[in-house]
C-alpha cells in the first residue's frame, strides 16, 4: 500500500538530509507507528505520502502510484484515497461539526443527496452522532479529534495518516483515540501514524519503524516505542 | 453542491476584500477607459489622414472648366498636361508614390469634414455632386518635412490649379492627438500596473485569510481547479464591473464630448463616433478579463501552493 524505496529528502542548503536511503513497505491492512525523536524525519516521510514532497532520489508507491510519476493535476486524486489527521485538530472555527465533515465532501464535488447520507454515519463511527450540530469550540479536545477524524474518513479512504494524533490529549482521552485508529483499522483501512506518545505505542502493541536522524534504526512486527532490552 | 460551495465562497470572498475589490474595480476603470480613450484617438488620427490626408501627403487639385482665380487653369486640365504633371511627379526624389483620388471619395471627405451635409449632396436638385468636383492627385513623400522640391516643380504647371501640403493642415492636428494618445496610453499602462498589483494583493490576503481552509481542501483532494475557483470568480467578476462601468464613461465620452462637444464645434474636420467607440469596446472586453483573470491564474498558483 505504502512503498519507500532508497529514499533520500534533501532540503535545500547545507546539513544531513531529512530521509537518507530509507526503504520502508507497509501492506494493506497493516497499522504502523513511526516513531523518532523531533527531526527524524517522520514528517517528512508523511509528506511524501500524502505527495506534498517528492523524493531527491529513491522511490515511493502509494496506493500502487509512483508518486515521482505521478502528474500534478493526478495528484488530488490520490490525496482523495488518503486520509489526513494532526495533532491541532484544523477544524474550521465557523462550521458545525456536520459542516466540518461535510466540507471535505463538498469540495470533491460530492452530490448533496450523498453528503447528506454520508456525513451521519461517519459521525456515528466516531461516536459524535449527537454532536452534529455543535461548533468546534463546544466540543473537548477528544471530541475535535474526533471531528478531525470523521472528515478525514468521510472519503472512505485507503490509507490513513495521522501525525502526532494524541499530541494534545491527556493520556485518558488518547486511548480513546487510539481505540477508534484500531476499529478503523480494522475495517481495512492501512494507518501510518507518527508519533511521540509512548504509552499509546505500548499499548498498542502493532508494528513500529523507528527513525533516527532520517534512517532506519528499527522495524518491528509488534514493538514498542523505545528499544526493547 | 459544488455550485452553492463556490457561490458561497465567492459571496464571502467579496465581501470580506470589499475595499480591496473596489479598489481593483476602481482602477481597471479608469486605466480601462483611458486606454479606450487611447484607441478612439488612433482611430481619429487614421480617420484624419484617410479624410485630410497624412502629414506624409501632398494634394495636387487638378483644373476643372470655367476657372478664372486660377491662372494656370484655362480650361479643364488636358491628357497633355496631365502626363506632364504625372511625369515631373515621377521624377522628383521626394516622391515614394501617386495615385489619383476618386471623386466620390473626394465628396465624403466633405461630408466627413461636415462642409456639406448627405441631404445637399443627395436627392433631385444636390447642391454638389462628384463630377462637379475638381480632380485631385494624392501624392506621399519619402519624408514629411521634404516637400519643397516636388511642389515648386508642379505647382506652376498648366492644369494644376493647388498644391497643398497636408503637414501645413494636419501637422498641428496629428501632434495634438498624438500627445493625447500618448499621454492616455502611458497613464493606462500605469494604472494596469497597480490593478495588477492590486489583484495580487488581493489574492494574497485572501489565501491568507482562508489558508486553513486552502490547506484542509488541498488534503483532502480538492482539484487544483475548485481552489482557485473562488479566485477566479472574483476575478471575472471585478472585470465585468470595470468593464461596464467604462463602457457607460466611454458611451458618455464619445456622446457628450466628441458629438454634442468638439464634432458640433468644430466645421471642416472629421471627428470619430460610434465606430470608434465599438472597435474601443473591443479591445476593453478583451483587455479587462484578460488584466484581472491572467495574474490570477498566475498568482493563485504561487499563493495556494497546490
Amino acid at each position: 500500500m505504502i512503498r519507500f524505496e532508497k529514499t533520500t529528502v534533501s532540503y535545500p542548503g547545507p546539513g544531513k538530509p531529512a530521509l537518507n536511503q530509507v526503504s520502508i513497505d507497509v501492506e494493506k491492512g497493516e497499522f504502523v507507528f513511526l516513531v523518532g525523536a523531533s527531526g527524524s524525519g517522520k514528517s517528512t516521510a508523511l509528506r511524501l505520502v500524502l505527495r506534498e514532497l517528492r523524493p531527491t532520489t529513491g522511490r515511493v508507491y502509494v496506493a500502487g502510484k509512483e508518486i515521482n510519476r505521478l502528474a500534478t493535476w493526478k495528484v488530488p486524486r490520490l490525496r482523495r484515497q488518503i486520509g489526513t489527521v494532526f495533532q491541532d485538530f484544523r477544524l474550521l472555527q465557523g462550521k458545525t461539526v456536520a459542516e466540518n465533515v461535510a466540507f471535505a465532501l463538498q469540495v470533491t464535488g460530492r452530490s448533496g443527496r450523498d453528503i447528506r447520507a454520508t456525513v451521519p454515519k461517519t459521525l456515528e463511527l466516531v461516536g459524535l452522532a449527537d454532536k452534529a450540530g455543535r461548533m468546534p469550540d463546544e466540543l473537548s479536545g477528544g471530541e475535535q479529534q474526533r471531528v478531525a477524524i470523521a472528515r478525514a474518513m468521510v472519503n472512505e479512504p485507503m490509507i490513513l495518516v495521522a501525525d502526532e494524533p494524541t499530541g494534545n490529549l491527556d493520556p485518558t482521552t488518547s486511548v480513546g483515540i487510539l481505540k477508534l485508529f484500531d476499529r478503523i483499522n480494522q475495517n481495512g483501512t492501512t494507518v501510518l501514524m507518527a508519533t511521540h506518545d509512548h504509552g499509546v505505542v505500548d499499548q498498542m502493541r502493532k508494528r513500529v519503524v523507528e527513525l533516527d536522524h532520517g534512517s532506519v534504526v528499527r522495524d518491528e512486527a509488534t514493538g514498542v516505542y523505545g528499544f526493547q532490552h | 453542491m459544488q455550485l452553492r460551495h463556490v457561490s458561497t465562497n465567492l459571496r464571502q470572498g467579496l465581501r470580506r476584500n470589499m475595499s480591496m475589490h473596489a479598489a481593483v474595480i476602481l482602477t481597471l476603470f479608469v486605466s480601462l477607459t483611458l486606454a479606450g480613450i487611447g484607441v478612439m484617438l488612433s482611430k481619429q488620427a487614421e480617420l484624419t489622414a484617410d479624410v485630410i490626408g497624412s502629414e506624409l501627403q501632398v494634394t495636387v487639385t487638378l483644373c476643372i472648366p470655367d476657372e478664372a482665380a486660377f491662372p494656370q487653369c484655362t480650361g479643364e486640365v488636358t491628357a497633355e498636361q496631365e502626363a506632364v504633371i504625372l511625369d515631373t511627379i515621377d521624377k522628383s526624389p521626394e516622391v515614394r508614390d501617386v495615385e489619383e483620388v476618386p471623386r466620390e471619395k473626394g465628396l465624403q471627405d466633405l461630408i466627413d469634414r461636415g462642409v456639406v451635409t448627405e441631404d445637399q449632396v443627395e436627392g433631385p436638385d444636390p447642391l454638389i455632386t462628384a463630377e462637379n468636383l475638381p480632380r485631385k492627385l494624392r501624392i506621399t513623400l519619402e519624408e514629411p518635412d521634404e516637400y519643397d522640391g516636388v511642389i515648386s516643380a508642379i505647382e506652376d504647371l498648366d492644369g494644376v490649379r493647388e498644391v497643398v501640403p497636408a503637414s501645413e493642415l494636419v501637422g498641428p492636428i496629428f501632434t495634438t492627438i498624438n500627445v493625447l494618445r500618448y499621454s492616455a496610453w502611458g497613464a493606462a499602462a500605469v494604472l494596469v500596473l497597480a490593478a495588477v498589483m492590486l489583484v495580487a494583493n488581493t489574492i494574497r490576503l485572501t489565501a491568507l485569510a482562508r489558508r486553513k481552509e486552502i490547506e484542509i481542501m488541498r488534503l483532502v483532494g480538492a482539484s487544483r481547479i475548485f481552489i482557485a475557483l473562488p479566485f477566479l470568480l472574483e476575478a471575472i467578476f471585478n472585470a465585468v464591473v470595470g468593464v461596464a462601468l467604462t463602457a457607460g464613461a466611454l458611451a458618455a465620452f464619445t456622446q457628450f464630448g466628441v458629438i454634442d462637444g468638439i464634432k458640433a464645434r468644430f466645421s471642416g474636420l472629421p471627428f470619430v463616433g460610434w465606430d470608434a467607440y465599438g472597435f474601443a469596446m473591443l479591445v476593453v472586453v478583451v483587455a479587462g478579463p484578460l488584466l484581472t483573470v491572467l495574474p490570477t491564474l498566475l498568482l493563485t498558483r504561487k499563493y495556494l501552493k497546490y
